[in-house]
C-alpha cells in the first residue's frame, strides 16, 4: 500500500512538469488567477479613486492599525510555513506529524480571525461601518470578502484532519495538495491587500 | 530552499515593511517588498518551482503589472 502510494506521488511530482498539472491541480491555479485578478482590479479601482479623495483616503487610512495588519501578515504567513511542512510530510507518508501541522495551520488561521474581529469590532464601536466613507466600503469588501476565503479554507483543513485522524487515512496527495494550494491563495491575497489598504495613503 | 529559512525571510521582509512605513520611506521599496514575499510563498510554500514554466512566468508576470499600475495611478 506505501509503495502503491510512493509511486503516485512521484508520478505526480514528475506530472508537475507539464503544463497541465502545476501542484495543486490546473483548476485551483485558474481559481487562483481569477481570485487575484478579482481583488487586484478592487485595488486598482481604489488607487484610481484615492487621485480625486486624497485628503479623504490619507485621513481613513491613518484610522487603520498597521499593527494589527502587520501581526496578521505574521500570523498568516506562519500557518502558510505549517501547512507547506504539512505538505511535505504527507507526501513522506508521515501521517501523524502531518495531521499535527495541519492543526497548528488551523489554530493560526483561527487567531487570524480573532485578531480580526477585535479590528472590526474597534471599527464598529467607532461607528466606522460600511457606509462611513468611499475608503471603509472598500475595507471592508475586501478584508470582509478574503475574511470568508479564510474560513472556507478552514473548513476545508478540518475536514482534511478529519480523514487524517482516521486509521486508514483516504486522503489523496492531490487533494491534500490542492487544499493547501486553496490556504496558501489566501496568502497571497493578503499579501496583496496589506501594503495598499493599510500602507500606501 | 528549506521552508524553515522561507518562513525567516518572509517575518524579517515583514518587519522590514513596517519599519520603512514608520519612516516615510518611498512606497515602491514597500512594493519591492512585498513582490519578494509573495514570489516565496508562491515558489516555495505553493511549490511552483516544480511547475511547467507556463505557471512560473504567469505569476511573475501578474505581480509586475500588478505593481506597475498600482505605483503609476
Amino acid at each position: 500500500m506505501q509503495t502503491f502510494h510512493k509511486a503516485k506521488t512521484a508520478k505526480i511530482q514528475t506530472d508537475n512538469k507539464s503544463i497541465f498539472y502545476p501542484p495543486g491541480g490546473i483548476l485551483i491555479w485558474i481559481i487562483i488567477f481569477v481570485e487575484l485578478m478579482t481583488f487586484s482590479f478592487a485595488l486598482i479601482a481604489m488607487a484610481v479613486l484615492s487621485k480625486s479623495n486624497t485628503e479623504l483616503f490619507h485621513s481613513s487610512r491613518q484610522l487603520l492599525s498597521t499593527v494589527y495588519g502587520t501581526i496578521n501578515t505574521i500570523v498568516l504567513l506562519t500557518s502558510g510555513y505549517f501547512m507547506a511542512t504539512a505538505v511535505q510530510q504527507f507526501k513522506k507518508d508521515d501521517f501523524r506529524n502531518s495531521s499535527r501541522h495541519v492543526l497548528f495551520t488551523i489554530f493560526f488561521g483561527l487567531a487570524f480571525i480573532a485578531i480580526k474581529t477585535i479590528e472590526y469590532s474597534h471599527k464598529l464601536s467607532a461607528g466606522i461601518d460600511l457606509d462611513y466613507n468611499l475608503f471603509f466600503t472598500f475595507y471592508w469588501l475586501l478584508t470582509g470578502f478574503h475574511l470568508l476565503h479564510v474560513v472556507l479554507g478552514l473548513v476545508i483543513l478540518t475536514a482534511f484532519y478529519i480523514s487524517m485522524k482516521k486509521k486508514t487515512p483516504t486522503l489523496k496527495t492531490e487533494d491534500m495538495e490542492a487544499g493547501a494550494t486553496f490556504w496558501h491563495m489566501c496568502d497571497l491575497i493578503w499579501l496583496l491587500i496589506f501594503p495598499v489598504i493599510y500602507l500606501l495613503f | 530552499m528549506k521552508v524553515i529559512y522561507v518562513w525567516i525571510l518572509l517575518m524579517v521582509l515583514t518587519a522590514a515593511t513596517l519599519s520603512l512605513n514608520y519612516f516615510n520611506v518611498s512606497p515602491i521599496l514597500i512594493f519591492v517588498f512585498f513582490s519578494v514575499k509573495f514570489l516565496l510563498v508562491s515558489f516555495q510554500f505553493m511549490e511552483l518551482n516544480k511547475a511547467h514554466v507556463f505557471w512560473k512566468a504567469s505569476i511573475v508576470m501578474f505581480v509586475s503589472i500588478i505593481n506597475s499600475i498600482i505605483l503609476l495611478i
